[in-house]
């Protein structure tokens, strides 16, 4: 037991190295990307709502991940369906995981494009397979069809590996490289306003940064409101304090993410998850912030929730 | 053409890689400037900038990206979100040509793009990027680039083949507005 997993552990260790130290990949990659932002461009996604549905920005996390349990369920239920030589069943059960495939290669192309270095190599091999077993079951689905079951069966059987060893890659997407997953700090700090900058060095229009105890924020002037957010985009962590304002919106620079100055919600993605909002005022020309109390997140009575009950 | 695109000199002046890229984001300035400065009712004279906007901007991006940052990816931790930027930028003049130069969405698409194209070239590249890739690049190897920055530049300037393919691409994208 030892031994194994052992011996596993370096086995997947050497494999994710492999990947991630191959720059060979990323040509292939960005002539990728390229293509698809020019077919995204034509068909209107970048700057319509679809851009922010295939992201899951509605859902608050992505919405590939939903997908991705379609194809590896089904593709299970159709290896079972297949020892008990249930022939109908089995084929329908690859027809579900490849309609689920399908949609997980259209939501995931979409938030791949946006990654970077390691993660961006990796993504490309999860794909690369993935696009491999689709290949495979697709034409399990046909021959079954046509009556060949032996053949239908052979191919599931040689697609099962290639999508267990990409759903490790997936996974290994969001733990290690923790694309999906909401990059801000979330912390509780400050919990009394601190001062952040003198007021009138803030001026319309031009978002500022600054640091508010240990915490970077963005500072934003719009609609004579002053405005404070944390500078992480959640994605990737860009720096918002070098995006642009538009629209009652700060853009991220780095992947043109839309956030609501007011509640920091994503209007857009690739960010799904909204950015941290403070509590602004302003004392003998000075502004200051503190964390605006999200008692929703902290379980009821808990110290967290008490600690930062709104004092005057 | 409507603004000068320096033509090819019979010996090139040999500059730095970041000089190179500097001067060549004041091309794509005078031409955000001169679009900024023309009326909407100048349509055709906004359309051609628009034009020429997206062929030196995509060829300013395709240099970048297939000789200057693969040299730099060991000198600056910056490139990845240097490459982003640049598919913000793609995305942002396709929704430019697919706009109507008569109507004010134009004008707003070419506010954005006036942000997005300051965030990268100036914020990012020029503030930061740029100084410290001086700082820790050798001279001769950044003199080297720049030589190969400006010869690709010319061959993709005077490439027919490119040429054809951007005129399709922004047919493409005009034909699909909505």
């Amino acid at each position: 037991m030892g031994l194994g997993s052992d011996m596993a552990q370096r086995a997947l260790d050497r494999l994710l190295n492999a990947i991630e130290g191959d720059d060979r990949l990323d040509r292939a990659g960005h002539r990728l990307e390229q293509g698809l932002a020019f077919t995204e461009n034509l068909l209107g996604i970048t700057g319509g709502r679809t851009r922010g549905f295939l992201h899951g920005v509605w859902l608050g996390h992505p919405l590939h991940p939903v997908f991705t349990d379609l194809p590896i369920g089904s593709w299970t239920t159709a290896l079972v369906l297949d020892l008990a030589g249930q022939k109908r069943a089995a084929r329908a059960a690859v027809g579900v995981g490849l309609a689920g495939a399908l949609a997980a290669a259209v939501t995931g192309l979409h938030d791949w494009q946006h990654t970077h270095d390691h993660a961006r190599r990796v993504g490309m091999v999860h794909g690369t397979l993935n696009t491999l077993a689709l290949g495979l079951y697709g034409w399990s689905w046909v021959q079954r069809g046509r009556g060949h079951h032996l053949r239908g069966r052979l191919a599931a059987l040689l697609g099962y590996p290639v999508i267990m060893v990409s759903g490790f890659l997936g996974g290994t997407l969001v733990y290690r490289h923790r694309i999906g997953v909401d990059q801000t700090g979330r912390q509780l700090e400050p919990r009394h306003f601190v001062r952040v900058m003198a007021e009138h060095d803030l001026t319309d229009k031009s978002p500022r940064r600054a640091r508010a105890g240990d915490v970077d924020v963005v500072l934003v002037r719009a609609d004579g409101r002053i405005h404070a957010l944390e500078n992480t985009c959640p994605h990737l962590r860009g720096p918002l304090s070098e995006g642009w304002l538009r629209d009652g919106a700060l853009t991220c620079p780095w992947h043109g993410s839309r956030f609501e100055l007011s509640s920091g919600e994503s209007l857009n993605g690739p960010a799904a998850a909204p950015v941290p909002c403070f509590q602004t005022r302003v004392r003998d020309g000075w502004i200051e912030v503190r964390r605006a109390p999200a008692a929703a997140t902290a379980p009821p009575g808990s110290a967290l929730v008490h600690q930062q009950e709104v004092q005057p | 053409m409507l603004t000068e695109a320096p033509q090819a000199p019979a010996r090139r002046e040999r500059k730095t890689a970041t000089r190179v890229l500097v001067e060549h984001h004041e091309v794509l300035r005078g031409l955000m400037r001169q679009l900024r400065e023309t009326p909407r009712s100048q349509p055709g004279r906004r359309r051609a900038l628009a034009d020429e906007l997206f062929d030196e901007l995509w060829m300013h991006e395709r240099i970048e990206e297939s000789v200057f940052y693969p040299a730099m990816r060991d000198i600056t931790p910056a490139i990845a979100a240097a490459w982003s930027e640049h598919r913000q930028l793609s995305d942002q003049l396709a929704a430019l040509v697919r706009a109507d130069p008569r109507t004010e969405r134009f004008d707003r698409e070419l506010g954005v793009m006036h942000d997005a194209l300051e965030s990268h070239a100036h914020l990012d590249e020029e503030r930061q990027m740029f100084p410290e890739i001086e700082r820790f690049a050798d001279e001769e190897l950044l003199v080297d680039l720049g030589d190969r920055l400006q010869a690709r530049l010319e061959w993709l300037r005077s490439s027919r083949r490119i040429r054809a393919v951007l005129r399709l691409q922004r047919a493409l994208l005009r034909r699909t507005a909505r």
